[in-house]
């Protein structure tokens, strides 16, 4: 079946980064009288930013051309009571999402410094009830659009407020919004978040998904074949992210009632999270400085990519090696950006076959774990087939991963001023699409990030993002094995003392409508009788 | 009341099934024990999710009869006792069943009335939670542990004690050299074991509310 | 389906032979984990003002958890649960709808041994709170003795068409020994990354000393306990 584009939010099936929309805006509402919150969703509804697949060389009005700025809009359990969904069909929303995300910290691991109580005063005093997000090519398109959003505030008479409350830099605490970007360097955005590590690679392949074919290699369902070749994949199916379509349950989602009002919809986390980027770079340094593979290498292991190319270290697992793959992608990137205006096919292909091997790779010839560890960030996170511990077992060798992957939208926020420092406003606004926050984003959370059990990990945690703790003398207790080569007599190695690189400071849970459910919300005429 | 002991979730499910096709159950209950038949559950111990799990089928004849003041059962239907002890959410055991195992599970309850198959999800989901039975008392020797830790453990607990003791008179740096052999040999057993991650938040309400309690108790 | 014929010829032949085998040799198979499962009628009565059922599930339900477990003093038990089966499910038309004349106490079990040690442990270390349980049920009050209990468990007892072991068969005191090292030595690795031989080794041994991995019984962890707790 053919999915109707024009019906979904474009967030849900493109990451606007890739698109070069560099910078975000997420602007966050209060909805005071039922009315007013009508006629503001109203108001914003044709000038949200649709699916629909781009043309560049579209006219500038035209509906397939890029928009100099994307709107989306999504809405919290409490924004979609005062909109006046009924009772009945508010009741038949997952309980995760009722109870938002602040209510869910202790499944979450929000804990210590993640604490709620530690988030920016907007998570803190006041309830979310709508998120609208403003991704731009540059900052004054940003500004138009929020101009034009907060004249329909205006309009509103008081019925509609815009929460402030957003920690920033230099201390502020009353931000109006949080701001998101690329982070540049000499002018040029990069796909890199503060730690270094280059980003925005691993990206699930569904049957709606658009983009280059290659793109299913790594990121679809893994079959028996080969993971280098697009026999080894199978696009995921719809379901998985899109409420009303099939899923990898052979059924339709769990969805609200009435149809309509989820179909073509899906659920989103918003999460705001800081990194402590001191701490990051003190660890590696010090703890480096006795790994025989050198810092580098550390830090490879700790997200199972290496930090300036992002090359899989499972696939590429010395220094040397990582570094022919990063001298040629390189090189492939500058050329596609120096024919921006028109790249060769030679280019694109250059730059295609490149990108491909960063994923095009299982764990079933390194399932000891001595290149990629067992507990590495994306070995963690997207086990691909390595569930199965090689032994073929199951009916399909993504059978424990197919319903746990997440699309990710989110943008880094603020600047590192001082890298020796943990202090400032500086980390990742992590953005998370799927069709079940609980079986999706809140299992990965807990059971791969804060946990180690399906890893045969006991209670280890993801070195980078996991919860770790502090003993009686507040000493850190994070821990990371990185597994030897049993054969090759390469030992393993420990990593203590592993203090919490990433804080919560704050977010909640949201509700995507399709553009048809939006008109429905906006006109008060959702009914599941 | 609760089907949690720490790491371990108990789960019950009783449900009925024709005289005549129990037989085939039996039967296959009967050949995955063979030497051999194992292999049949390959999945379930690749899955690793579970400490100890059983299938007892009882007919109309078998329920216990202990003296006459106990009316005799009368039924018409054999059932189904199933019993498992496994780690981690009665979402994630159940989904990954569904996911990993179908064939096998359809097995396990072929021909039980009304059994959904597990494929796809909700029916199943719905039939498991219709005909399961709440445990009132669960005791697990081990709350801290998984089946994967304690079969790790068991590994290393070998190694250990055979290292121990070919090293008893090694100079440091022999010593030093079979340590790290040692190491090579146990690394998938090297983790620590902290407090299970919350199953669900009622659960975790009734704990609290449970250690309030006893701690009420204690200082009286 | 010719893949199941070969198993199934195969299996019991294997089967056959290691039967003839332990008999000629007179070796038994090692006793490993096992399953016990019995359904108890509950006496269809009062019980002061309560009925057995009612004081029986409250009983069950009130009971200290984890190592203050009544079960946690019964030898070799890994995991073992109580639930009332208060009667059977009704699965909706078109089957058909049947009810339990009793009650039963649904106790299952899974140990170390063979059952007769087990019951007999059971009822030599926890016989107190066993008559407080199985007080409601039919016929307990003719229980006195130790054979007097294993006698009626076996009565009560049904058979398990499939017990599967997904851990390890050990007796209990060994499995919690390991886990006690598993925990110990990891510490001790994580301790010890850049330790120089001599030390490693001196530690290596005070560690051992301390530990004493060949000794079941001491120091290890506390059966039933939910945070790490050290029996010496
Ligand atoms: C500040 C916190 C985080 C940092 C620094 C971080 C860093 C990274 C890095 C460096 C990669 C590899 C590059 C790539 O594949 O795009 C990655 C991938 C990924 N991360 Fe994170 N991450 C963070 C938080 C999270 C969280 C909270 C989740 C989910 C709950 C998550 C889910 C993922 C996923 C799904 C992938 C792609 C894996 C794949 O499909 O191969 N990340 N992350």
């Amino acid at each position: 079946m053919s999915i109707d584009l024009q019906d979904i939010q474009g967030n849900i099936v493109k990451g606007y980064a890739q698109y070069d929309y560099p910078k975000a805006r997420y602007v966050f509402y209060h909805i005071r009288n039922e009315v007013a919150g009508r006629a503001f969703v109203k108001g914003i509804a044709p000038l949200v930013t649709t699916g629909i697949p781009w043309n560049k060389k579209a006219k500038p009005n035209a509906a397939d051309a890029p928009p100099p700025a994307t709107t989306n809009i999504a809405f919290t359990y409490m924004g979609l009571k005062m909109l006046g969904v009924p009772r009945k069909s508010l009741q038949t929303f997952p309980e995760e999402f009722v109870m938002g995300m602040k209510l869910r910290k202790d499944i979450l691991g929000d804990d210590g410094p993640s604490d709620p109580r530690h988030w920016d005063r907007i998570w803190r005093d006041t309830s979310v009830h709508l998120w609208i997000s403003i991704n731009g090519r540059d900052p004054a398109s940003i500004e138009t659009r929020y101009q034009e959003i907060s004249h329909l505030v205006a309009e509103s008479d008081g019925g509609i407020i815009q929460l402030s409350g957003h920690h920033g830099p230099d201390g502020s605490t009353d931000l109006p919004y949080q701001s998101a970007s690329l982070i540049y360097k000499n002018g040029i955005p990069q796909a890199r978040e503060h730690f270094g590590y280059r980003d925005g690679i691993g990206e699930p392949y569904f049957m709606a998904s658009s983009g280059h074919p290659n793109r299913v290699i790594g990121g679809g369902k893994p079959t028996r074949g080969d993971p280098a070749t697009r026999k080894g994949w199978e696009p995921l199916e719809t379901g998985e992210f899109i409420l009303g379509h099939r899923d990898e349950a052979f059924e339709t989602p769990i969805a609200p009632q009435p149809p309509l009002l989820a179909f073509n919809g899906t659920f989103m986390v918003y999460r705001k999270l800081h990194e402590n980027v001191g701490s990051f770079n003190r660890y590696l340094d010090t703890v480096g400085e006795n790994y025989p593979g050198g810092k580098e290498l550390l830090a490879a292991k700790f997200s199972g990519r290496w930090r300036s190319s992002g090359a899989p270290v499972t696939r590429f697992p010395t220094n040397a090696t990582a570094e022919t793959f990063e001298f040629q992608l390189n090189e492939a990137e500058a050329r596609l950006y120096a024919e921006r205006e028109n790249p060769s096919k030679e280019a694109k292909e250059a730059y295609v076959a490149l990108r491909t091997q960063m994923a095009a790779f299982d764990y079933n010839h390194d399932l000891e774990g001595s290149r990629c560890p067992l507990g590495a960030h994306i070995r963690r996170i997207n086990p691909r087939g390595a569930l199965e511990h090689g032994k073929e077992a199951f009916n399909t060798p993504g059978a424990l991963t197919n319903r746990r992957r997440i699309l990710r939208r989110g943008l880094p926020y603020g600047e590192v001023a001082d890298d020796s420092r943990d202090d400032g406003d500086h980390g990742i606004i992590f953005i998370a699409i799927n069709a079940s926050i609980s079986r999706q984003f809140e299992f990965v959370q807990q059971q791969w990030i804060n946990y180690g059990n399906d890893f045969k990990l006991a209670n280890d945690k993801d070195p980078l993002t996991g919860n770790h703790g502090v003993d009686s003398n507040q000493q850190p207790t994070g821990r990371m094995i990185l597994q030897g080569n049993s054969t090759a007599t390469e030992n393993p190695f420990f990593c203590a003392g592993i203090p919490r690189f990433v804080e919560t400071r704050g977010g909640d849970y949201f509700f995507i409508p399709s553009l048809t459910a939006l008109h429905m919300l906006s006109n008060g005429t959702v009914d599941p009788t | 009341m609760s089907n949690i002991a720490g790491k371990a979730y108990a789960m019950n499910v009783v449900t009925p099934a024709k005289w005549y096709w129990v037989w085939v159950n039996k039967l296959f209950f009967w050949f995955v024990q063979l030497p051999g038949g194992a292999a049949y559950l390959k999945g379930l111990l690749t899955l690793s999710l579970i400490h100890y799990a059983r299938w007892a089928i009882v007919s109309p004849k078998e329920f216990p009869h202990l003296d006459e003041s106990q009316p005799k059962e009368k039924l018409k239907y054999s059932y189904m006792f199933f019993f498992s002890n496994f780690n981690g959410s009665w979402d994630q055991y159940v989904d990954s069943f569904h996911a990993a195992i179908p064939q096998g599970l359809d097995l396990f309850w072929f021909k039980n009335v009304k059994y959904p198959k597990s494929v796809p999800l909700q029916p199943f989901h719905a039939y498991i939670t219709y005909n399961q039975i709440w445990t009132s008392h669960y005791y697990s020797a081990y709350p801290l542990a998984t089946s994967n830790d304690i079969k790790s453990a068991r590994h290393l607990t070998r190694e250990l004690r055979a290292f121990s003791e070919s090293s008893a008179r090694a100079d440091p740096l022999e010593f030093h050299e079979a340590y790290q052999r040692l190491l090579r040999d146990v690394q998938q057993d090297i983790s620590i074991m902290e407090r299970t991650p919350i199953v669900s938040l009622s659960a975790q309400a009734v704990e609290q509310r449970l250690d309030q309690a006893d701690a009420e108790r204690a200082d009286q | 389906m010719m893949d199941i014929i070969r198993v199934l010829v195969t299996g019991l032949l294997r089967r056959w032979y290691d039967n003839l085998r332990n008999l000629l040799t007179g070796t038994r198979p090692p006793a490993g984990a096992a399953g016990l499962t019995v359904l108890c009628p509950i006496i269809n009565d009062s019980d002061g003002n309560q009925s057995h059922v009612m004081a029986l599930r409250q009983h069950l339900q009130d009971l200290p958890l984890h190592e203050n477990s009544p079960m946690a003093a019964v030898p070799n038990t890994y995991l073992c649960r109580f639930y009332i089966l208060n009667d059977v499910f009704y699965q909706g038309a078109p089957a058909e709808e049947e009810h339990l004349k009793s009650k039963y106490l649904v106790y299952s079990t899974n140990f170390h041994g063979d059952l007769d040690s087990y019951l007999s442990g059971m009822w030599e270390h926890a016989q107190e709170s066993i008559r407080q349980v199985w007080r409601h049920c039919v016929a307990f009050e003719n229980v006195r003795t130790t054979a007097d209990f294993v006698a009626y468990m076996k009565k009560c007892q049904v058979r398990n068409h499939l017990f599967f072991n997904g851990s390890t068969g050990d007796p209990l005191n060994r499995q919690l020994k390991s886990l006690y090292l598993k925990q110990e030595f990891s510490r001790f690795v994580y301790d010890h990354q850049n330790t120089p031989p001599e030390d490693l080794q001196r530690a290596f041994q005070a560690f051992i000393a301390r530990t004493q991995p060949g000794n079941p019984d001491s120091p290890t962890w506390v059966a039933g306990a939910d945070t790490e707790s050290i029996k010496t």
